[in-house]
């Protein structure tokens, strides 16, 4: 038995892919190349495959990770090229890691999340730079947020760890690390709609184009990727 | 490639990944590589069309050759289809993200009447006419095939082309034959006239009807001298031989079936007398055990499915089923790969199979009795008793089944009080049959489903001259059967009795329904199989305005003189054959089934399957 890390994306072809299509479609492509994959016992045994952390629709990513168990020992690079042949059209595997046993999963290891976002039109390239640094600067950043007790105003800025300007060709970009874990969250578009707020502009849940850069998990300097300082077997 | 529809709309619709292709298997070609464009629609939408067997053959048959490129289009969803007419954007492939309108051919397979309206609505979103005549050149040229295409009269002026029969037969000549009258200049009428060379392909603009005045057919004649007055339909002899895709198109997203599906045989030894399907596509030919366990293997290896469907009209007939299951479970339970084995018959040999077949246990068990008696069962040519039925649940409630679906039809030819009153009867008879099993052995409740269906008659089947009832009574008649069942472990529905008059009216059309379905198009009929999307109203003015009525075509018993819109069709099955069925039903005599006995029904013609399988005995 062994654990493999795996780090893929999913690209533009596949924004309109849900989550849990997503998700079927890799144990499709598992099967397809043939791997040694463990099953869980039980009455309806299901691949051991887990997931990082959903990805919404219509978000593309260069950065999503699942752990894998096979029932023998192959190659890292073996499984990646085996698994990496069967995923579908825009979805490309990046790395494949073997972790030991005692590494905590990826969903358990995961604090923050780094996105880039192309904002609306309604929000001017020129001077965005200047806007964001206001928007910053705000001693509270205000968003609603979806809580046990419904849609609730809270202040975000806690769970913003960087916010920088991104802006590229005109359009109007930000790149930010957000808080993503079992203990806190934020959504990419809770701080869009925020900032559209800010720049009195309306805010559209389709409008803007979201980007999952990485996900990370706290390293001993700082956050590091999901596959880096993971315990090798 | 770039999507026909921008991402921000398409987010907003419901199942946006209904309309990005790029699933598994998909085949692709650059249309600047190849000489004939097909795109390949099934009026309905995706994840229905997705589930079609006929989609994945075909697909992967005419896609086969260098020279051409299939590509696939299904209806878009209502939410979808209002932002398109609304922007005047195309009916678009998949592949491609093409209008249909950029394509050679577009070709339509046609599983079910209730889907017309959606076929125009493909095409005039396209900025094709659906009106044939209104056509030219630029046009592709369209085309029709399925089971609905062997009444193809009321989508007559719409399509250039009907198919008659299984698609392996033909379409290598006719792309042939394209491409070199496409080589050389030639227009596409001269294409179409050149397909008169050949039985099986029915162009409807070469035949003239007159009428009688009170709408019957007075002559139906071919207007050009090679015209045949009789067009047969073409089918593969040897189904061991013939083309089957090593692989099948895995969607990405969840379908009706997902899951691979692997077919027997063709054709049904029955003769049910209510079923079209089981006349159609006579004679039986089976594939051969090896020809399917390597069929199946590779299916499962490039899909990475879970489920392996084994579909045909009768499992159950297959003559080396059991030798069948037992390689594939061999083969397959290792992988965790399912078995799903639809349109089984429920005996101790099946029951035993499912118990071995891993989930099974979960669902529920089918009962086809169609009718409530005896009598009614022997009408219809059904070969299951009541015997057969009771002994098959008793087996399964030992075996821990709890779940039981009957299927009947309201309607049929002869049917009196009696036989409604028998369908509650017999559904109360299996819940009784499962309190005979000890009660601590029957830890879980029963439940037994009766469904109704209204009885359709359709073209080549023994049924074709009855009359349909019609909605009113069917309504009547449902009351009866719900009023029949006693037990409160029974639960009775029945099907839309609106929607199945229509369905009477596009199975037993002629070419004056061509304006009715326009019409209701126009007034924004489409999707019609749809329930909650089936506008009554709408076709209810369709009807008066285009003069044409409901009894005309479903609900009046037609002498046998008459002509019928598809009597210049033949599907092998004789007319002489089809009379003495329909007077045996009226006797309640029953018939052998092949197997048994050869009743001579004609279709030997082709020379090959079921009809040839005692002689060498
Ligand atoms: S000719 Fe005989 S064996 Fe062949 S399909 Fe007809 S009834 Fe069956």
């Amino acid at each position: 038995m062994r654990t493999y890390r795996f780090k893929y994306t999913k690209g533009e072809e596949l924004k309109l892919l849900g989550y849990l299509d997503m998700m079927v479609a890799f144990q499709r492509a598992i099967k397809r190349a043939k791997l040694p994959i463990a099953f869980s016992n039980g009455f309806n045994p299901h691949q051991l495959l887990t997931f990082a952390s959903p990805l919404s629709l219509g978000y593309t990513s260069e950065g999503e990770y699942g752990d894998l168990r096979l029932k023998e020992e192959l190659a890292a690079e073996e499984v990646k090229e085996r698994l990496g042949a069967q995923l579908p059209d825009g979805m490309e595997l990046l790395r494949v890691t073997a972790i030991g046993d005692e590494a905590k999963n990826t969903m358990a290891s995961l604090v923050a999340a780094r996105y880039r976002v192309t904002l609306p039109k309604t929000i001017a390239a020129e001077g965005f730079g200047a806007v964001l640094e206001r928007f910053w600067a705000q001693k509270e950043i205000l968003a609603d947020k979806k809580t046990k007790k419904g849609m609730v105003q809270t202040n975000i800025k806690p769970l913003i760890f960087s916010l920088q300007d991104a802006t590229k060709e005109n359009k109007a970009a930000m790149e930010m690390v957000l808080a993503m874990g079992s203990v806190q969250s934020l959504r990419a578009d809770a701080v869009v709609a925020s900032l559209c707020e800010f720049c009195g502009v309306p805010f559209g849940p389709y409008d803007a184009s979201y980007h999952r850069i990485d996900l990370y998990q706290q390293g001993q300097a700082g956050f590091v990727p999901l596959d880096e300082e993971v315990p090798l077997p | 490639m770039k999507l026909a529809i921008p991402d921000q709309v398409l987010l907003q619709m419901e199942k946006p990944a209904r309309y990005i292709g790029r699933e598994t298997n998909m085949v692709k070609k650059d249309p600047k590589d190849v000489d004939i464009r097909f795109a390949f629609c099934f009026p309905d939408v995706y994840e229905v069309g997705m589930s079609c067997l006929a989609v994945q053959i075909l697909y992967f048959f005419l896609n086969r050759r260098e020279d051409t490129y299939c590509e696939r289009a299904f209806a878009p969803w209502v939410d979808l289809e209002q932002y398109m007419v609304k922007e005047k954007i195309p009916c678009f492939t998949l592949e491609t993200q093409s209008s249909l309108k950029d394509f050679d051919f577009v070709g339509f397979t046609l599983q079910y009447e209730l889907c017309y309206t959606n076929l125009i609505n493909m095409l005039e979103m396209s900025g094709i006419s659906a009106w044939a005549s209104e056509r030219t050149e630029d046009d592709p040229i369209i085309l029709c095939g399925g089971s609905c295409a062997y009444n193809p009269e009321p989508l007559a002026e719409f399509v250039d082309v009907f198919y008659l029969g299984e698609g392996e037969v033909l379409y290598d000549q006719m792309l042939d034959r394209y491409k070199e009258y496409k080589k050389m200049g030639k227009t596409k009428a001269e294409y179409l006239e050149s397909l008169l060379d050949w039985d099986g392909l029915y162009i409807p603009k070469y035949y003239d009807v007159t009428y009688h005045e009170d709408g019957t057919i007075q002559s139906f004649t071919p207007n050009h001298p090679k015209a045949r007055p009789i067009l047969k339909k073409v089918i593969v002899k040897d189904m061991d031989q013939v083309f089957y895709p090593e692989k099948q198109l895995v969607p990405l997203m969840d379908v009706i079936h997902n899951r691979v599906t692997l077919e027997l045989f063709r054709g049904c030894i029955r003769g049910c007398r209510f079923c079209q399907a089981g006349f159609v596509y006579r004679p039986v030919r089976e594939k051969k055990v090896d020809t399917l366990l390597r069929q199946a293997k590779s299916l499962v290896d490039t899909s990475g499915h879970e489920e392996i469907s084994l579909i045909s009209l009768a499992t159950s007939d297959f003559t080396c089923f059991s030798d069948l299951a037992d390689g594939l479970l061999n083969e397959f339970s290792k992988d965790a790969v399912s078995l799903s084995l639809p349109s089984l018959r429920i005996d101790a040999f099946s029951l035993d199979l499912m118990q071995r077949i891993q989930e099974v246990r979960k669902s529920s068990l089918t009962f086809a009795a169609e009718a409530g008696t005896q009598r009614l069962r022997n009408v219809i040519n059904k070969n299951l008793t009541e015997e057969m039925i009771l002994n098959g649940c008793k087996l399964a409630f030992d075996g821990g089944w709890n779940k039981v679906k009957l299927y009947f039809m309201l309607g049929l030819p002869t049917e009196t009080e009696e036989d409604l009153k028998g369908i509650g009867a017999l559904a109360d008879k299996i819940v009784d049959q499962y309190f005979e099993i000890p009660k601590e052995e029957r830890p879980r409740p029963v439940t037994v489903t009766a469904s109704a269906s209204c009885f359709v008659p359709k073209p080549f089947t023994p049924f074709q001259w009855d009359a349909q009832e019609t909605y009113e009574s069917f309504g009547e008649k449902a009351k009866i059967a719900k009023h029949s069942v006693t037990r409160k472990q029974v639960r009775f529905t029945y099907h839309n009795t609106k929607m199945s008059s229509l369905e009477g009216v596009m199975a037993r059309g002629d070419r004056k329904v061509a304006k009715l379905l326009y019409r209701a198009w126009e007034l924004g009929c489409r999707y019609d199989s749809w329930s909650d999307l089936f506008l009554w109203d709408k076709w209810e003015q369709a009807f008066a305005e285009t003069g044409l009525t409901i009894a005309f075509y479903a609900n009046r018993v037609r002498p046998y003189d008459e002509i019928l819109p598809w009597d210049h069709i033949s599907v092998g099955v004789s007319r002489r054959f089809l009379m003495e069925e329909r007077e045996k039903a009226l006797r309640a005599e029953c018939t052998p089934n092949c197997r048994e006995h050869c009743s001579n029904c004609g279709a030997k013609s082709f020379g090959g399957g079921v009809c040839f399988e005692n002689v060498s005995v």
